[in-house]
C-alpha cells in the first residue's frame, strides 16, 4: 500500500513520458535549425566577401604599386621560393606514377588507354590535387596565420584608420596570387610528369618521342585543359579567401590564433573537397 | 627588391612560354590552324552516332563527327575533315558505320580510288551500317550448333556409361575377364604359356631338326640307312673306274674303238652320272628335308625307291661291266 502511494507521488510530480519525447525532438529539430542557419550564414558571408573579392580583382584601382608590390611578394613566396621543393616532388611523383601506370598498362595491355590515363588522370586529377595541397600546406596556413596576427595587433584597424582598402592591399594580391600559383605551378607539375612519362615509355615500351606525343595528342582536348585551369583557378581562390577569412573572424587574445588556423585549414581541405567533385561532375556530365 | 621582382618575372614568363607553346602545339596537332572541309552525311538512324565521334580512314583517324541533325527521312551527320587528309574524300568514297564488338563506333571511310574527283560538300553519302556483333553471331552459330551436336553425343556417351548393359561397360566386364583369366594361374592364357614351354622343353631334347620333324626315330634311321648305302655305292664306283683305268691301259683298240668299250663305258658312265645327279637331288630333297623338316614319310620311301633303283641299276652296270671286260675268261655255256 506504502509503495502504491509513493509511486503515485513520483508519477504526479514527473513530467508524462509523450512530453519528454516532445521536448527532446523539438530540442534536436531546433539544434539543426541553428546549425543550418550558423552554416548558410557562413556560407553566404563567405560567398558575399568571395564576390567582392572578385569584382575587386577586375578593377584597376585594386592594383597599385602598394598592392603590385605585395602581389610580386606573394608570388615570390608561395611560387619561386617552394619552386625547388615543388619540382623534385614532381619529379619522383612524376616517375612513381609513370612507372605505375605504364607497368599496369604493359600487363593489362591496353595500350591504347595509356594516353587517356596520362592526360586524364595525371594531367587533370593528379596534378592540381598534388599542387593545391602542396600550396595549402605552406602558404594557406601562412596567410592565416599573418591575417590572425594582423587581427590581434590590430594592424587591420588601423589599416582601416589610414583609409587603407583591406580588400585592395591585402586581400586581392593574395587571393590573386593563389590563382596564378595555381595555375602555373600546375601547370608545371603536369609538364614535369609527361616528360618523365616520356621517359620512363621510352624505357619500359621503347617508344618514341613522336608516338608517345602522339598518344597523348589524340586524348588530349582544350576543352579538357579550359576547365583544369579553371578549376586551379578555382582552388587558388578559395585556399587563399578562407584563410584570410578565417583569419579576420579571430578575435583580440592570441590564443584565438591557433584555433582560426586550424578552423581556416579545416574549411581549405572541405573547399578542395568540394571543388574537385564539382569539377568532377562538369567533367563528367 | 629587385631580385625578387627578378626572380618572380622569370618564374611568370618562363611558365607562360611553356603554357603557351603547350597550348599551341596541341592546337597546331589537333589541326586548328589549318583549313577545314564539312562533309554532309545521312543515316536512317542515330543509333551509335554520336558528335565527337571519330571519322578513319586505314585505321588513322582523319576527322571527326562534328554534329548530328535529326530530319524527316532520317538523321544527317556532318564530319569535319582538315585539309591535309581532305584528299582521301573523293566522289567514289563510301561511308559505312562500324560497330566494333569491343570499343567505341566509328565512321570508316573507304575509298577505291584516290584519283577519283574529290567528293562535293553539297552531296549528301548515305552511310551504311557494319555490325561486328551481328557478324560474330552469325559466325558463331554453326560453331553452337557444332557445340550442341557434340553436346548431344557426350550426352549419349555418358548415358552408355550409366547404362549397365550398354556397350562400354559390356567392354570393360570383358576386359575384366581377360584379366581376371590373366590373373588366374589356371586360365587359358596360363594354360596356353605352359603348352608353349613344354613345347620348347620338348624340342630341347630332340637331337636334331630332322627328328623334330619327322617325329620318330625309326624314319631317321631308314635315312641314315639309305645315306650310308650312297656312301658304299659311290666306293665301289671308285672301285669300278680305277678297274676301267687299268684296262684302258692295256686295249687300247678294244677301249677306243668305235665298237671298243670306252664309248659303252661313256654311255655307262653317262648313265651313272645321270644317276649320281639323281642322287644328288636326292640328297638335297633329303637336307631339304631335315632342313625344313617336312614331316612326310611318303618322300622317304620314294627316295628309298630311287635309292634301290639306283643301286640296282649301278649292279646292273657292275654285272654288265664284268661281262664286257675282255681279259676276263670268256664264259662258258654249257650246252645240255
Amino acid at each position: 500500500m506504502i509503495r502504491v502511494t509513493h509511486l503515485m507521488i513520483i508519477r504526479t510530480l514527473s513530467p508524462p513520458f509523450p512530453t519528454v519525447c516532445e521536448s527532446i525532438m523539438i530540442s534536436a529539430i531546433e539544434q539543426i535549425g541553428r546549425v543550418t542557419l550558423r552554416t548558410s550564414s557562413s556560407v553566404g558571408s563567405t560567398l558575399s566577401f568571395a564576390a567582392r573579392v572578385f569584382l575587386r580583382m577586375f578593377e584597376r584601382r585594386s592594383y597599385n604599386s602598394a598592392s603590385r608590390m605585395v602581389l610580386i611578394n606573394q608570388i615570390y613566396f608561395t611560387s619561386v621560393q617552394i619552386l625547388p621543393l615543388f619540382l623534385f616532388v614532381a619529379v619522383i611523383f612524376g616517375a612513381m606514377v609513370n612507372g605505375m601506370v605504364f607497368q599496369l598498362i604493359k600487363k593489362i595491355g591496353q595500350t591504347d588507354y595509356l594516353g587517356r590515363l596520362l592526360m586524364g588522370f595525371v594531367v587533370m586529377e593528379i596534378s592540381p590535387f598534388v599542387t593545391v595541397l602542396l600550396i595549402a600546406l605552406r602558404s594557406s596556413s601562412a596567410i592565416n596565420a599573418e591575417i590572425a596576427v594582423m587581427k590581434v595587433n590590430r594592424e587591420l584597424s588601423t589599416l582601416e584608420i589610414f583609409n587603407i582598402d583591406l580588400i585592395d592591399y591585402l586581400f586581392v594580391p593574395r587571393v590573386l596570387n593563389g590563382i596564378l600559383s595555381m595555375v602555373f605551378l600546375s601547370s608545371l607539375f603536369s609538364l614535369v610528369v609527361l616528360s618523365i612519362g616520356l621517359f620512363v615509355s621510352s624505357v619500359i615500351f621503347g617508344t618514341s618521342v613522336d608516338a608517345y606525343i602522339d598518344t597523348l595528342l589524340r586524348s588530349a582536348s582544350l576543352l579538357d585543359m579550359i576547365i583544369v585551369w579553371f578549376k586551379c583557378a578555382a582552388f587558388g581562390f578559395f585556399i587563399t579567401l578562407i584563410p584570410i577569412i578565417l583569419g579576420m573572424n579571430a578575435s583580440q587574445e592570441l590564443t584565438s590564433i591557433p584555433v582560426a588556423v586550424l578552423n581556416g585549414m579545416v574549411k581549405v581541405f572541405s573547399a578542395i573537397i568540394i571543388i574537385e567533385v564539382l569539377s568532377s561532375i562538369v567533367r563528367f556530365i | 627588391m629587385q631580385k625578387i621582382e627578378l626572380k618572380v618575372g622569370l618564374f611568370v614568363t618562363i611558365t607562360l612560354l611553356l603554357i603557351m607553346a603547350s597550348i599551341g602545339y596541341v592546337a597546331y596537332k589537333k589541326d586548328m590552324f589549318s583549313k577545314v572541309y564539312t562533309y554532309t552525311l545521312s543515316s536512317k538512324t542515330g543509333e551509335n552516332l554520336t558528335e565527337g565521334m571519330p571519322v578513319v580512314f586505314w585505321g588513322f583517324n582523319i576527322g571527326r563527327v562534328s554534329s548530328l541533325e535529326l530530319i524527316d527521312q532520317g538523321v544527317l551527320i556532318q564530319i569535319k575533315i582538315p585539309e591535309r587528309h581532305n584528299r582521301v574524300i573523293r566522289s567514289n568514297s563510301k561511308f559505312v558505320l562500324d560497330k566494333p564488338l569491343f570499343g567505341a563506333s566509328r565512321i570508316v571511310v573507304e575509298t577505291d580510288n584516290l584519283n577519283a574527283p574529290p567528293l562535293s560538300p553539297k552531296t549528301v553519302s548515305e552511310i551504311s551500317v557494319s555490325n561486328d556483333i551481328n557478324e560474330m553471331i552469325k559466325r558463331a552459330l554453326p560453331i553452337v550448333d557444332k557445340a550442341d551436336r557434340i553436346m548431344a553425343n557426350v550426352e549419349q556417351v555418358t548415358e552408355k556409361l550409366a547404362d549397365p548393359g550398354g556397350d562400354v561397360n559390356r567392354i570393360l566386364k570383358n576386359t575384366e575377364t581377360v584379366t581376371a583369366n590373366l590373373a588366374d594361374p589356371k586360365g587359358d592364357v596360363n594354360r596356353i604359356l605352359k603348352n608353349a614351354e613344354a613345347l620348347t622343353a620338348r624340342f630341347a631334347k630332340k637331337e636334331s631338326v630332322l627328328e623334330m620333324a619327322v617325329g620318330n626315330t625309326e624314319s631317321v634311321k631308314s635315312v641314315h640307312e639309305a645315306l650310308a648305302n650312297v656312301r658304299d655305292i659311290t666306293v665301289r664306283i671308285d672301285k669300278i673306274l680305277a678297274k676301267a683305268d687299268s684296262i684302258t691301259g692295256k686295249t687300247g683298240e678294244e677301249i677306243y674303238g668305235p665298237d671298243g668299250v670306252l664309248p659303252l663305258v661313256r654311255d655307262i658312265l653317262r648313265d651313272l652320272v645321270a644317276k649320281l645327279t639323281k642322287i644328288d637331288t636326292t640328297l638335297d630333297n633329303i637336307n631339304k628335308v631335315s632342313a625344313e623338316a617336312v614331316d612326310s614319310t611318303k618322300d622317304l620311301k620314294v627316295l628309298r625307291s630311287e635309292l634301290d633303283a639306283a643301286i640296282t641299276a649301278i649292279g646292273n652296270l657292275a654285272e654288265e661291266l664284268n661281262r664286257k671286260i675282255p681279259f676276263k675268261a670268256k664264259p662258258e655255256i654249257k650246252l645240255p
